[in-house]
């Protein structure tokens, strides 16, 4: 799919953001551009750190690039912030983003307020949205009184009041259970697919990514360094990752990056068992065959190993050498 | 502009305050409490000392105290939690104005607080019968344009706040008490009966309760007409706008400079 073949919702043009600290100016976006088109869901996934907030704070008027360019439905972010507010809505997985103290359904209504709604259209949309989400029962429920989950559909409820032509999801779906988690991953990509909206998820859930987004950005350190279709994506990796279960645990796999052909890899330790668990990423059979040989060289034993079938993770491995979870280890941005 | 979404806003932010209030009947208690046992302590001690004519005066201070109170912790702190909610980005990432919020947080804080300062003005009455001499046309202007003013000084309040993070609090338990003695809520602060020297009686006049005091007195125990009070009605309307002004001025600079530097909505959580 070609993105520029379509009208484009959102476009961001060599986006950068610096913060300043005490100790030097920290990069937060490093020339990011983007394009997404009207209806499609848009993952932007990367580890912590990565960029992906500050993207969404940008395009969502929240905060202006320290340079480049950012359109929402054709308006600048930067000199026309009131007018793409009135297309845009966002929310965060993180918000609370509700009174305590009144109901659900009060809460809907108010901030179906904040866009000027008319009170039989607020109701509509509220009675319209709950239904969808799951909420019906629990609109007059205090606030406070509602589980996370239901909290949260209440969230992406609120996200959806003013009929908004452009969505921003920042982590829509964190600590929440797998029912209410796929819950909303749905009720999203039905606003997509059948009423046209565009949605922005910024996430570091592969799995989310893979189930609902129409094409994904890899960012990394304030770049992006992959976009495409999770599929494209995965198959650009050629080869199965090679998984292995070693023993003794060693201190780290290091040695692997030597290996020619291997990408890059990720590994836990299972202290109960006393193994390792390393995932690599290869570019050929010969490669996962070569990585295998170089563990037993280090003196350790191959307690067991299989091949697996590319995730975004891997994607993200092949690129920049390391996991998420080593990624935000080391600071990541 | 347009009219009809800002007011819907304002009136959906005032309806939201009555609902919390209302809705949790321990907070009107609560609430009530510290008004109540002001305003008795002081006409206690007006009447120990022989001046039980003028105990009214600490009646009048327990009624404000509940709207100076409300303004402080309702008003000048809620921008500042919103913020730490995350509840200011939505505000930011719609098209409402965010005065509009402010007016309505004002019209509720103010609906919301009348049952206080009806209790205390109640029990006042009941308890010590103060002597009034009333111009009510006096009473009523000045009660409305102090109040106004009062509400403006917290919508200038909550725009600073939102730079002082979470400081606000601590900014408020700095300013309450010595703003409730200089504004002269249980006793003239300004003027000839004044205990203070002429320059902190000028310093106190720039706070809108010290002059909305000053004239309610004037006009509810010693029968001050509107146009005795002219001087204090057009000081009060000044600061009510010029409040008003510095609080939509502050909230635009404010919202640039955060978006510049992102500091503007930063959550604990």
């Amino acid at each position: 799919m070609n993105p520029s073949s379509s009208n484009v919702s959102v476009e961001a043009q060599d986006l950068r953001r610096e913060f300043k600290t005490k100790a030097e100016p920290v990069v937060a976006l490093d020339g990011v551009s983007l394009r997404v088109r009207e209806g499609e869901v848009f993952g932007v996934l990367g580890p912590n750190g990565a960029g992906k907030t500050t993207t969404i704070r940008i395009l969502s008027t929240l905060l202006l690039p320290t340079s480049g360019s950012a359109r929402v439905m054709g308006f600048d972010v930067a000199s026309e912030p009131e007018k793409v507010r009135h297309v845009i809505n966002m929310a965060s997985g993180a918000e609370k983003a509700g009174y305590d103290f009144i109901s659900a359904k009060r809460n809907l209504w108010f901030f179906s307020q904040l866009y000027g709604l008319a009170p039989s259209v607020a109701e509509e949309r509220i009675s319209e949205l709950s239904e969808m989400l799951g909420l019906t029962k629990y609109l007059d429920r205090k606030f406070y009184a509602l589980s996370t989950g239901y909290r949260q559909r209440a969230t992406i409820a609120r996200a959806f009041i003013n009929d908004p032509k452009v969505v921003f999801l920042d982590e829509p779906t964190i600590g929440l259970d797998v029912m209410t988690a796929r819950s909303i991953r749905e009720f999203l990509r039905d606003q997509a697919r059948k009423n046209g909206k565009t949605i922005m998820l910024a996430t570091h859930n592969m799995a989310e990514v893979e189930a609902i987004c129409d094409r994904v950005a890899i960012i990394d350190r304030g770049k992006i360094i992959a976009s495409g279709t999770p599929e494209s994506l995965k198959r650009s990796l050629g080869a199965p990752a090679l998984v292995m279960e070693v023993s003794p645990p060693p201190k780290d796999f290091d040695f692997l990056t030597s290996v020619p052909g291997v990408k890059g890899f990720t590994s836990a330790t299972d202290e109960e068992r006393g193994l390792s668990n390393v995932q690599v990423v290869v570019e050929s059979d010969r490669a996962a065959a070569a990585a295998s040989e170089s563990v037993g060289k280090q003196g350790l034993k191959v307690v067991a190993s299989w091949r697996k079938e590319a995730t975004l993770e891997e994607v993200f491995v092949a690129l920049v050498g390391r996991g998420f979870k080593e990624r935000e280890e080391q600071g990541g941005d | 502009m347009e009219t009809r979404p800002w007011l819907r806003t304002a009136r959906a932010r005032a309806q939201v305050r009555l609902w919390s209030i209302f809705g949790e009947p321990l907070w009107i208690i609560v609430n009530m409490g510290f008004p109540i046992f002001s305003s008795l302590a002081f006409s206690l001690l007006y009447l120990s000392i022989g001046a039980g004519s003028y105990v009214g005066f600490a009646v009048l201070g327990g009624v404000m105290v509940a709207f100076w109170g409300n303004v402080l912790w309702s008003m000048a702190s809620n921008f500042n939690w919103d913020k730490q909610e995350g509840l200011f980005d939505i505000y930011l990432t719609s098209p409402a104005s965010i005065t509009a919020l402010l007016v309505g947080m004002a019209a509720g804080g103010i609906l919301a607080t009348a049952p206080t300062a009806g209790i205390v003005t109640v029990l006042g009455w009941l308890l010590f019968h103060p002597v009034v001499s009333p111009s009510w046309p006096a009473v009523v202007l000045t009660f409305g344009l102090t109040l106004v003013a009062l509400y403006a000084l917290g919508m200038t309040l909550s725009s600073l706040y939102l730079v002082y993070g979470r400081e606000a609090e601590t900014m408020n338990n700095v300013i309450q008490e010595p703003v409730s003695m200089l504004s002269g809520m249980y006793f003239p602060s300004i003027g000839a009966f004044s205990p203070f020297p002429f320059a902190l009686q000028v310093a106190a006049s720039l706070i809108p309760l010290t002059i909305g005091m000053d004239a309610l007195r004037k006009s509810l125990f010693f029968g001050q007409g509107v146009e005795g009070l002219w001087l204090d009605l057009f000081l009060l309307a000044d600061l009510a706008v010029a409040m008003l002004i510095a609080s939509a001025v502050s909230l635009d600079a404010l919202e640039r400079k955060g978006r510049r530097d992102g500091t503007i909505s930063v959550r604990i959580r």
